[in-house]
Order: structure tokens, then C-alpha cells, then sequence
């Protein structure tokens, strides 16, 4: 199944803005974090939240068809 | 209002949108850009938001806010894109019936905006820019700060 992924801040300049990627049913957000990690080992030292359809997730939050997920560096509201 | 904008912050606007017979006191707050931090002079700083997930965690503190002090009403507005030394890149403001709880709810307000609203911001220092991680107490030096100098 496809899911979407988005990006920010010192991520989105990694990344890109956005991707899509394919998994199978049942795969955790950790699980497909981990997948991205494997192909840039560099992403491991970043420390990141989730966000699921623009909703916080813990990582063990398994996909669905479709889902949006949000990969966050550590926010930084405010000054 | 609960609002990520492009524009300047304009504190009237935010004092108008909680406005309330009720309310004895309006607490606000704005939090502006400084011209150093860690001992680095900073030209100006730049914040990125998920902006629809930003306006929607900002309605939920205050939701919160006010099922812990009886409020009144609670305005925020968040900066994005570049915003200059000395201008204000997040506004608040809380009526209530009395003015402790409108100063115990903006603050926590403010400390809760900075933990899990998504925005991030970029600090653009003399030589270098660098995203910073607020939660860390200051910028993820050594390799943002090298892949900055790299662009």
C-alpha cells in the first residue's frame, strides 16, 4: 500500500518536501522510519516525532492506505 | 484566533480577539527575535510550520488552558518566513476574569507552544545559518552547522 511522507526543516532539506512510498499492510511507523534510516544512515542521529494524517503518533502506530506521515525534527516554536 | 502568517504580528489584533465582558485581565505575550544566541550575532531568524497541523495543536492548548484555569479566551499567532531582530515572531493573548490565572495560562501556553506546535526555526547568524532544536537549549551545532556551510 502507498503511504505519503512529508518533511521539515533541516529534514526537508535532506529529503525533500514530500514522498511516497510503498509498504506492506500492518507496517508500523517506526518500521518505515527504520526503511528510510537504512538508505541514509546519517537520518540516525536525528532525533524525530511522527505525525500521522497532521496528528502526533507514537512510532509503534501501524499505517493504513493512504496515511500522511509527518517526520519532525525537534520543534523550535517561539524564540 | 489561532493563526500561522506570513505577516507581522500585530498585538491589537490579538488583544481584540479576546475580548470579553467578562474578562478583568488580558495577559500577553510576544516572543521576539534576539540579536544573539550562544554567543553568536544573529541577523534574523526564519521559521517554517506544517501550517494546518500548527493552527490545530495551537486550538488544542488552548482548549487545554482552559480546562485548567478558567479563562476567558486565548489568541496565538506564529511568524513564518524571515522575521528580522526585534520583531515578534509568536504572539499570545488570554482574557480571564482575573489576572492570575490569564499570567499562569500564557505562560504555560507559551512553554507548551514551543514543545510540540510544529514550527522549526532557522537561525541566520554572521556566516552561517543553523536549524535549531529548541528543547536542546540551543542550536544541533556541529552538523547542521556544517551542512549550513557547505550550501
Amino acid at each position: 500500500m502507498r503511504v505519503r511522507l512529508r518533511f521539515f526543516a533541516a529534514l526537508r532539506e535532506q529529503m525533500g518536501p514530500s514522498g511516497e512510498r510503498t509498504v506492506r499492510p500492518g507496517t508500523t511507523v517506526e518500521a518505515l522510519w527504520r526503511s528510510l534510516v537504512a538508505e541514509r544512515p546519517e537520518l540516525a542521529a536525528v532525533p524525530v516525532r511522527f505525525a500521522v494524517n497532521e496528528a502526533y503518533v507514537e512510532a509503534s502506530q501501524p499505517l493504513a492506505e493512504g496515511d500522511e506521515v509527518a517526520v519532525f525534527p525537534p520543534v523550535s516554536g517561539g524564540v | 484566533m489561532f493563526r500561522i502568517t506570513r505577516s507581522p504580528i500585530l498585538l491589537a489584533r490579538l488583544v481584540r480577539a479576546v475580548g470579553d465582558p467578562a474578562a478583568g485581565a488580558v495577559v500577553t505575550f510576544l516572543g521576539t527575535t534576539r540579536n544573539e544566541n550562544a554567543g553568536r550575532r544573529v541577523v534574523r531568524l526564519e521559521y517554517e510550520a506544517f501550517t494546518r497541523m500548527a493552527e490545530r495543536e495551537m486550538r488544542a492548548l488552548a482548549a487545554e488552558a482552559k480546562r485548567r484555569w478558567p479563562l476567558r479566551k486565548v489568541a496565538m499567532a506564529h511568524r513564518i518566513g524571515l522575521v528580522p531582530v526585534g520583531q515578534a515572531s509568536v504572539g499570545i493573548a488570554v482574557s480571564a476574569g482575573h489576572r492570575a490565572e490569564a499570567f499562569a495560562a500564557c505562560h504555560w501556553l507559551i512553554d507548551r507552544l514551543k514543545e510540540i506546535v510544529p514550527i522549526w526555526k532557522r537561525e541566520h547568524f554572521r556566516g552561517g545559518k543553523v536549524w535549531i532544536g529548541a528543547q536542546q537549549g540551543g542550536p544541533r551545532p556541529r552538523r547542521a552547522a556544517r551542512r549550513a556551510a557547505r550550501r
